[in-house]
């Protein structure tokens, strides 16, 4: 009888980590990319910029639902903007978001990303916050750690980061104002003028990390 | 540069109210506060960038630290006394435990031995003291030199300033008081180097960028008493703004049900 519970009682520890790759956790799912996207950085030698960034993007947009994170920035006038528009602007907002990301990465390469174990959830268990907070290397003691949360929903291909916020503020929101004044000024069109201005902008400075 | 926050600061309280259409409604100051950035940035790149950067040259990270270290250890002091006037004695007992670790230990504050002791930093303001009696939401104020602040977080920071026990306590000549905000403001602004390049490159138009993510990030951290308020009033729209309203979740709604709210369909 001991035997047999002691049986049961293996099979069932063993069987956990099989159940829950079957639906990974939104704290996996971060703790991974995490992982993943600072090897990638670490072997950044100051030459292979443009090479990174390349294999940096492939790795991202897939975890990323960008069309949500657009729409969100943009806020009510996304229900303004054509089809058409909304994928245009979702195009340029992309090149932007992971332009910025690949550089504050790199910048922070050298950072201990630590995942915190339990995520908030939302909505019925469709929507996750997942915690983290990067400890800076070299800036000594007394720097607090940096809180990154990433907000993520869950998709019939698994979660998809559409939000990300440091300490508290939202780098998606934060947007919203400006896009917004842009709308209001110069409309949709505008909008996506002056997103591709700042992409034009950004590639002409070069690999410039 | 003591007297002259203060002056902006009394010019930024008469001007209250009398402001036209802004884009977020917490910065009724935007005129004026777009004009103090503006001379700020300019400043900040002809002046205050390449000094910081001359200085992450020339100095080695210990020696950064050690000023840095220095700098918050005041800090932490300025911290104990805003617990007491916050009524928080826990972070209070903690902040005087920092101090006097840091101060002995530490070599007057150049090394933080109390970070990895586990004690906290909490680098409570004047500012979080009104918060925390009630002052929670604050108009935007861009401080000259200093930078993105509040109404209440700067007078705050004017009284602070102007108090200033540290001058006569510690550095005594008012030339070495100088010295010494000088260097404060030289490894403020070399910490800030990455955040700053960071908005460089991100924003359209850095000035709303940085006001939008410092107000939250400023609701965030005054926010742990009220919840409600905090998020509200961070962005126009953020609280009715139903994201999957926006966008359908995925574009295979029989996967998540559970995201559609019937609801929320009203039109806004």
């Amino acid at each position: 009888m001991k035997k047999l519970l002691f049986t049961l009682l293996s099979l069932l520890i063993l069987a956990t980590p099989v159940l829950a790759r079957a639906d990974a956790s939104p704290v996996d799912f971060v703790r991974e990319n995490s992982k993943q996207v600072l090897d990638v950085l670490k072997t950044e030698n100051g030459r292979n910029t443009r090479k990174i960034r390349d294999q940096i993007e492939t790795m991202v947009i897939p975890k990323f639902d960008f069309k949500r994170m657009t729409a969100f920035a943009v806020g009510k006038n996304w229900r303004v903007a054509t089809p058409g528009q909304q994928d245009e602007l979702t195009n340029q907002f992309q090149t932007l978001l992971i332009r910025v990301y690949a550089s504050t990465m790199t910048r922070y390469r050298n950072a201990q990303i630590d995942v915190k174990p339990n995520a908030v959830l939302n909505n019925n268990g469709a929507e996750a916050t997942v915690r983290t907070e990067v400890t800076l290397p070299n800036s000594g003691n007394s720097q607090k750690p940096i809180s990154v949360d990433y907000t993520l929903y869950k998709t019939s291909q698994g979660w998809r980061v559409y939000n990300v916020s440091v300490e508290g503020a939202s780098l998606v929101t934060a947007y919203r104002s400006q896009f917004d004044t842009e709308v209001r000024t110069n409309g949709v069109d505008g909008l996506i003028k002056s997103l591709k201005d700042k992409n034009a902008k950004l590639a002409s400075q070069g690999s410039g990390a | 540069m003591k007297a002259m926050p203060i002056v902006m600061l009394c010019a930024a309280l008469l001007a209250t109210g009398c402001a036209t259409h802004p884009s977020n409604p917490q910065d009724p100051l935007e005129p004026m506060n777009r004009s103090i950035y503006n001379f700020n940035d300019k400043l900040d790149r002809a002046v205050a960038q390449p000094v910081a950067r001359a200085y992450r040259q020339v100095t080695p990270q210990p020696a950064r630290t050690g000023v840095s270290n220095f700098f918050d250890n005041l800090l932490d002091a300025y911290s104990l006394a805003n617990d007491i006037l916050s009524a928080q004695p826990v972070k209070a007992m903690n902040d005087l435990m920092r101090v006097a670790v840091n101060t002995t230990f530490g070599v007057f504050g150049l090394v933080d031995f109390a970070t990895p002791m586990g004690l906290k930093s909490n680098k409570t303001s004047l500012g979080d003291t009104l918060a925390r009696w009630g002052w929670k939401d604050s108009h935007y104020l861009v401080l000259p030199i200093l930078g993105p602040s509040t109404v209440r977080d700067g007078l705050g920071t004017a009284t602070t300033l102007y108090i200033g026990p540290e001058r006569r306590i510690l550095f005594k000549a008012p030339a070495t008081a100088n010295v010494a905000d000088g260097v404060q403001l030289v490894s403020r602004r070399e910490r800030l180097l990455d955040v700053s390049d960071a908005i460089d490159e991100a924003a359209i138009d850095p000035y709303s960028y940085t006001r939008d993510a410092y107000l939250q990030l400023r609701a965030a951290q005054i926010g742990g008493a009220s919840q409600a308020s905090a998020p509200a009033s961070q962005t126009p729209n953020a609280d009715d703004l139903d994201i999957d309203q926006l966008v359908t979740p995925d574009a295979a709604p029989s996967t998540a049900p559970s995201n559609v709210k019937p609801d929320a369909s009203a039109p806004h």
